[in-house]
């Protein structure tokens, strides 16, 4: 019993060790200006949180909007994933449909296209259609990340529900669509609840379209509005570590709540 | 009367379309389009004037020349291959070692190796620029550590040195991609038979005898998803090299993709830049043929 509570001691400590840089940041983020350079002891000796207050009250980087269009960006490239991925995944785990093995190899392929070989062509066709600098055409670029391997994660899920209990509702006069909603989707909520979390959070942290897309600094999401932090000559470490802990911070609370469904969600997405 | 249910059959099966086709239009039209309409624009003269409309000159090949007799691509195509090869091997070692870990059965190791995955999820670009702050010249930690335990005696400005830049961009990057690795790896070893093991303790393997006779063969099958998926990641990361060096100093770190996303958004060259895309997606997809004709081989032994 002992050895056990010995094995979760060392397991702490690696757990506390790789995660230092997680540590460090948030450190960094409530250290006084004048000991960021001064103090490099790994607990602080004094604590503020200025730098929090300084990046929500600056004049010409507006922190809370980043946030706002990095939610809409994320909650628009979720909703639209799963409105398209699910049924589509269904119709690909219950393989009745011809060409459906050849639809599963080009899901397969897609991911390795370099996002780069998309945002050329991508930014040329938005330039036409008038989707350069709006919500919408980020939101459809994610998308493109997002569907196949939302497919693949939900794929296994449909893949456990057993057929009986279609046949069963087609028996009673439900049709396809009906048994979809009514019967299958209910079943497979976990599967959905973890393509949801993954394509949020895909689209969270999603940079290259966004810096070829939203010229409009009114549209930039979090991961854009960093840059302006970094200044040319010098950089304000602690108010950039701030803002790096409060635009993690969705991350990590998602995270947390889901991390059952992440972890399986991963495998199942990538190695079934 | 045959041909009435052949139909109605055809009509069933036409349903089932329905929940293929939102997706398949979809990616059709912003996945697989674009894909063709890249491969396009690589064949003509494209610049800013007529990117977005007008008459596009095919100019055959010349941008293929043009990329590929660059030295720059040269560089990019090195430092990736280095940056990809070092990532991989790194965070599979390490990664298979902390699944190992894991996996024995103590209080806490699903809460513990869940919360790994931290390091995985948060935008690269975070992660990007907190390894910067902790990677400066100027008071960033990794110096104060070193200089405190006698390895440096000055500070060293890891991401401008062109020496060490490189270096600093890959640790970044396994440090990012050991999460993965290890998930994928304790998902392999979780479907291990155990009564093997048992089988191998009656017959006297020890511990090292097991790992390489029998959890190291078991594993292969997992390590090469692992493989396959590590290239296909890390040849193509951006982010990271955008916020930590920006290809520089130098061109210590220009690596293949940030090259295509310079020569298209920076240069303006986007015939150039659209090769260079296509140039690094037949690379992968190279590695993913010899990948599957191995998979195969296997199988058939």
């Amino acid at each position: 019993m002992a050895k056990k509570w010995i094995l979760s001691f060392i397991g702490l400590f690696i757990v506390l060790t790789f995660l230092f840089p997680i540590y460090w940041m948030v450190i960094s983020s409530i250290k006084p200006a004048g000991d960021i350079f001064g103090d490099s002891s790994i607990i602080p000796k004094r604590i503020t949180f200025e730098a929090y207050i300084n990046i929500f009250n600056q004049q010409d980087i507006r922190v809370l909007s980043y946030f706002k269009n990095s939610l809409i960006i994320s909650f628009g490239a979720m909703i639209g994933t799963l409105c398209l991925a699910t049924p589509a995944a269904y119709a690909i785990a219950r393989r009745k449909i011809k060409g459906i093995t050849l639809f599963l190899l080009f899901v397969l392929i897609t991911q390795m296209f370099p996002s780069n070989m998309l945002a050329l062509p991508l930014y040329s066709m938005f330039a036409n259609i008038g989707l350069l600098n709006t919500y919408t055409g980020v939101i459809i670029a994610n998308m493109t990340l997002s569907i196949p391997f939302a497919i693949l994660v939900m794929r296994t899920y449909f893949l456990m529900i057993p057929t009986a209990l279609e046949e069963a509702a087609a028996i009673d006069g439900c049709t396809r669509w009906g048994t979809f909603f009514k019967i299958i989707l209910p079943l497979a909520k976990p599967g959905v609840f973890t393509a949801g979390a993954f394509s949020f959070l895909l689209a969270w942290g999603e940079f290259l379209y966004s810096l070829t897309m939203l010229k409009n600094n009114d549209l930039w999401p979090v991961t854009l509005g960093m840059r302006q932090f970094v200044g040319q000559y010098s950089t304000n470490w602690s108010e950039l570590m701030a803002l790096s802990v409060v635009s993690s911070l969705p991350i990590i609370i998602i995270f947390i709540f889901t991390q059952r469904y992440i972890v399986s969600g991963i495998t199942a997405g990538s190695t079934k | 009367m045959v041909k009435q249910s052949e139909f109605k059959r055809i009509i069933e099966k036409s349903k089932d379309y329905t929940f293929l086709m939102p997706a398949s239009l979809f990616l059709l039209l912003f996945l697989v389009y674009p894909i063709f309409f890249n491969l396009n624009l690589s064949f003509r003269d494209v610049n800013v004037g007529n990117l977005i409309q007008g008459e596009r000159e095919l100019v055959g090949l010349s941008n293929y020349v043009t990329v590929l007799k660059d030295p720059l691509f040269v560089k990019a195509l090195a430092n990736s291959i280095v940056f990809t090869v070092g990532t991989i091997i790194f965070s599979t070692c390490i990664g298979f070692m902390l699944a190992l870990y894991f996996n024995k059965p103590f209080p806490g190791n699903k809460w513990m190796r869940s919360i790994l995955l931290i390091a995985w999820m948060t935008p690269i670009i975070i992660i990007g620029t907190v390894f910067r702050w902790m990677l400066s010249g100027e008071n960033g930690i990794i110096n104060e550590i070193l200089m405190n335990i006698g390895i440096l005696s000055q500070p060293n400005y890891w991401l401008t040195d062109t020496n060490t830049a490189l270096f600093s961009v890959i640790i970044t990057n396994i440090w990012i991609s050991i999460p993965f690795s290890m998930v994928i790896i304790l998902s392999g070893l979780q479907a291990l038979p155990g009564n093997i093991y048992e089988a191998a303790k009656i017959d006297g393997a020890n511990r090292f005898q097991q790992f390489f006779y029998i959890t190291l063969p078991l594993m292969k099958p997992t390590l090469l998803v692992l493989l396959m998926l590590g290239v296909i990641f890390t040849f193509k990361v951006f982010d990271l090299i955008y916020i930590m060096t920006a290809g520089g100093p130098a061109d210590a770190t220009q690596v293949i993709p940030f090259l295509a996303y310079q020569l298209s958004f920076g240069m303006y060259r986007f015939g150039e830049g659209a090769a260079l895309s296509n140039i690094s997606f037949i690379i992968i997809g190279l590695f993913a043929l010899v990948y599957l004709y191995f998979i195969r081989r296997e199988e058939v032994m």
